[in-house]
């Protein structure tokens, strides 16, 4: 029981780390139906200028916000070059294109600027693990879990309660009527992939200290949130909270129960059943898109 | 157009008058990850490459020429190593290259040079196979001066049941050919023990969470980990251990002696330890000098070398394939290679002096007696054993005869 318990902690904490990365996809997936392909390396960037501005001296507490700044304007940078220009045209796929290239450009950026060794990113909790229930956490892990709960909750209480929300939803649901009804939308996008790059930075200092920080750590992450994405709905942000623990406790206890060597295909076939039975993602509502 | 065919056969005398004059440099490849996971090894490697050709070229060069190094970042990846391999062959006509610190990609790469006759000389890669890929061509031109796993297992073994008395062992090994590789060879030295371990797993490079590997290997009881992996997921081994509240041993490759293992895994990695050839302490006058050039040169972190090990054998690859060139009189790959079969005159390097380093059927340099064990202490790699750092300066040189590697097969 014990050992299950420790699985299933090493899960959450494992399953939140990509549903904070996941949670990223579904803000600009909600109001401009594109998704930012450099979300993983939008999560480096952060990470590695947190790093920085804490080898500078400043507390770690003191640092998020300013990381979360950078991440804003590193949105709204992506937007305006790469998803902006597609969507006008009205392109499908040129959006797909523009961010992974500019995901690709950042990593480069970043493999110059820190180089791509992996780098240590100095925890400000203490290392040493606490017993709860029989297993041990790491107080970081537990960090990990709140602070991405809380910020999906006040990104929910934006879209739900604020004017500005309000726009944001109307945008998603019809962006036509919305223009019409006097909304900026094209302001709404750009926020929302501020907003998008924003939480993966924050997300991104968040799990530094649990992962190795280094100008390579976007890419598997990304990759993993995006199945999270997926399977929990890209329109549910509850969607991709569930996903992201089922994908986590998927790959701990898989690698526990029947072999380490596969411990990253329960998961995928997670995803395929998914996609087959349910496209929409297990939370995610069906559109009926109108040709 | 008679016009240019004149001018074309003017040019090509002068280019070929040109390339006959004895002043040109002998051009060495230099292919190793210079960035990513094992980059430590990669640099370090370069820079003691950089350090020999520096000091080489200084008192005269060889045959009179200078030595001109190309290096090339294979960044781990097989088919860089290849493209790499390519490029060093056909375009920059490389006399030889050394280098390569990742199993894989020596594999991937050599059979260029093989086919080519050039000789490679692996100051890294310590995959047992490496040497035996051309074992039955009638020429092999693949060239080892690093400690390989058929060495390392036993060792590792032998620390772990032997000298500490672990019954009952976990291996976990990483996922690329180097971690499989070496845990073929763990098991292996394993079972001459009569020693089965008690788990067996494997995890992928850049994973994140290793909570299943190592709560498999505690509830089978394990008292040990022997590891075969790179410094960063080793690193979170560590840190996992750490996590769980379950410290045991860890013993494993010499890649436990990285930078970024020491680094990353902090506190939670001391006592790690593992086989090495070099260890950062002034044993030796050669090895003082080298230290002190190489600080001097390159100025590491806190004057650690991030990987001392790496450091020293590529220092030593280039000043074997000097004292071969030299004794060839010539920078033919099957002449170069016939002479580093048979060096007449000893060559005193930083691991240990090589006297009859190779021969015809053996391209190890490196035999079971030279390695010593290194523990990690104190953020940095020093001798495990007191009796080994009191006897260092008696250079361990080579003993073909020596025991304890296991027989290496082709596979």
């Amino acid at each position: 029981m014990q050992i299950l318990t420790q699985l299933i902690y090493s899960g959450i904490a494992l399953g939140m780390i990509y549903a904070v990365i996941a949670f990223g996809y579904q803000l600009t997936f909600a109001t401009s139906d594109t998704l930012n392909f450099g979300q993983g390396d939008a999560l480096m960037l952060g990470a590695l200028v947190g790093l920085t501005l804490v080898g500078l001296g400043l507390n770690y507490w003191l640092m998020i916000p300013l990381v979360c700044v950078f991440g804003a304007l590193q949105g709204a940078v992506v937007e305006r070059i790469g998803v902006r220009p597609a969507i006008k045209i009205k392109s499908e796929f040129g959006w797909i294109m523009s961010t992974i290239a500019l995901g690709i450009i950042f990593k480069n950026v970043a493999e110059n600027v820190w180089g791509r060794d992996d780098l240590k990113f100095p925890s400000p909790l203490p290392e040493s693990p606490l017993k709860f229930l029989g297993a041990n956490v790491l107080p970081m892990e537990i960090l990990v879990v709140v602070g991405a709960l809380l910020m999906m909750l006040a990104v929910e209480f934006f879209n739900r309660k604020t004017i500005y929300g309000k726009a944001v939803v109307a945008t998603f649901n019809d962006r036509d009527a919305a223009k019409l009804m006097g909304i900026n939308t094209g302001l709404v996008i750009t926020f929302s992939y501020a907003l998008s790059s924003l939480t993966a930075a924050f997300a991104g200092v968040l799990i530094a200290p649990l992962t190795l920080t280094g100008a390579t750590m976007g890419a598997v992450l990304g990759l993993k949130a995006f199945a999270v994405a997926i399977i929990g709905g890209l329109t549910s942000g509850m969607g991709i909270v569930v996903g992201g623990i089922i994908l986590g406790i998927a790959e701990t206890t898989t690698g526990f129960y029947l072999s380490t060597g596969y411990k990253d295909v329960p998961g995928l076939v997670l995803l395929l059943i998914v996609l087959a039975f349910k496209p929409a993602g297990l939370f995610g509502k069906t559109a009926i898109k109108k040709v | 157009m008679k016009f240019s065919a004149r001018w074309i056969t003017a040019t090509a005398l002068a280019a070929a008058s040109f390339a006959a004059t004895a002043a040109d440099p002998i051009k060495i490849g230099v292919s190793g990850p210079f960035t990513g996971g094992s980059s430590s090894m990669g640099v370090s490697m370069r820079d003691g490459v950089r350090l020999a050709a520096q000091e080489i070229n200084k008192n005269g060069g060889v045959l009179g020429r200078q030595i001109l190094l190309v290096e090339r970042d294979d960044e781990a990846k097989n088919e860089r190593g290849v493209q790499i391999a390519q490029e060093l062959i056909n375009r920059e006509k490389v006399v030889a290259t050394v280098g390569f610190i990742n199993t894989g990609v020596a594999l991937a790469a050599q059979r260029f040079y093989q086919d080519a006759k050039i000789p490679v000389m692996n100051n890294v890669a310590t995959g047992s196979v490496i040497t035996q890929q051309f074992k039955d061509a009638p020429d092999n031109y693949v060239f080892r001066n690093a400690a390989h796993d058929s060495i390392q297992a036993p060792m590792i073994v032998e620390e772990a049941i032997t000298r500490r008395g672990f019954k009952k062992v976990a291996i976990l090994a990483d996922s690329t050919n180097y971690g499989q590789l070496g845990r073929a060879d763990l098991e292996k030295a394993l079972e001459l023990k009569g020693v089965k371990p008690v788990a067996v797993e494997k995890f992928n490079i850049k994973d994140v969470d290793m909570t299943a590997q190592l709560l498999k290997a505690k509830e089978a009881g394990a008292e040990a980990i022997l590891t075969y992996g790179i410094g960063p997921e080793l690193a979170q081994i560590a840190n996992g251990m750490t996590k769980l509240g379950w410290k045991v041993p860890m013993v494993g490759s010499w890649t436990l002696s990285m930078a970024n293992y020491i680094d990353n895994a902090g506190p939670g990695g001391e006592g790690a330890r593992m086989p090495q050839t070099f260890i950062q302490e002034p044993t030796t006058p050669k090895r003082q000098s080298f230290i002190i050039n190489y600080l001097k040169t390159f100025n590491p972190k806190n004057a650690r070398i991030d990987s001392p090990v790496s450091a020293a054998q590529g220092y030593d690859s280039v000043y074997l394939l000097a004292a071969a060139i030299k004794q060839a009189g010539s920078t033919e790959g099957p002449k170069v290679k016939a002479a580093l079969e048979d060096l007449k005159a000893p060559v005193e390097g930083v691991v240990t002096t090589y006297s009859k380093p190779f021969s015809k059927g053996d391209h190890e340099a490196i035999t079971a007696n030279i390695p010593v064990f290194g523990e990690v202490k104190g953020q940095r790699v020093v001798y495990a054993y007191p009796d080994d750092f009191k006897k260092a300066s008696e250079v361990r040189v080579k003993d073909p005869n020596a025991k304890g590697a296991l027989t290496a097969t082709k596979k």
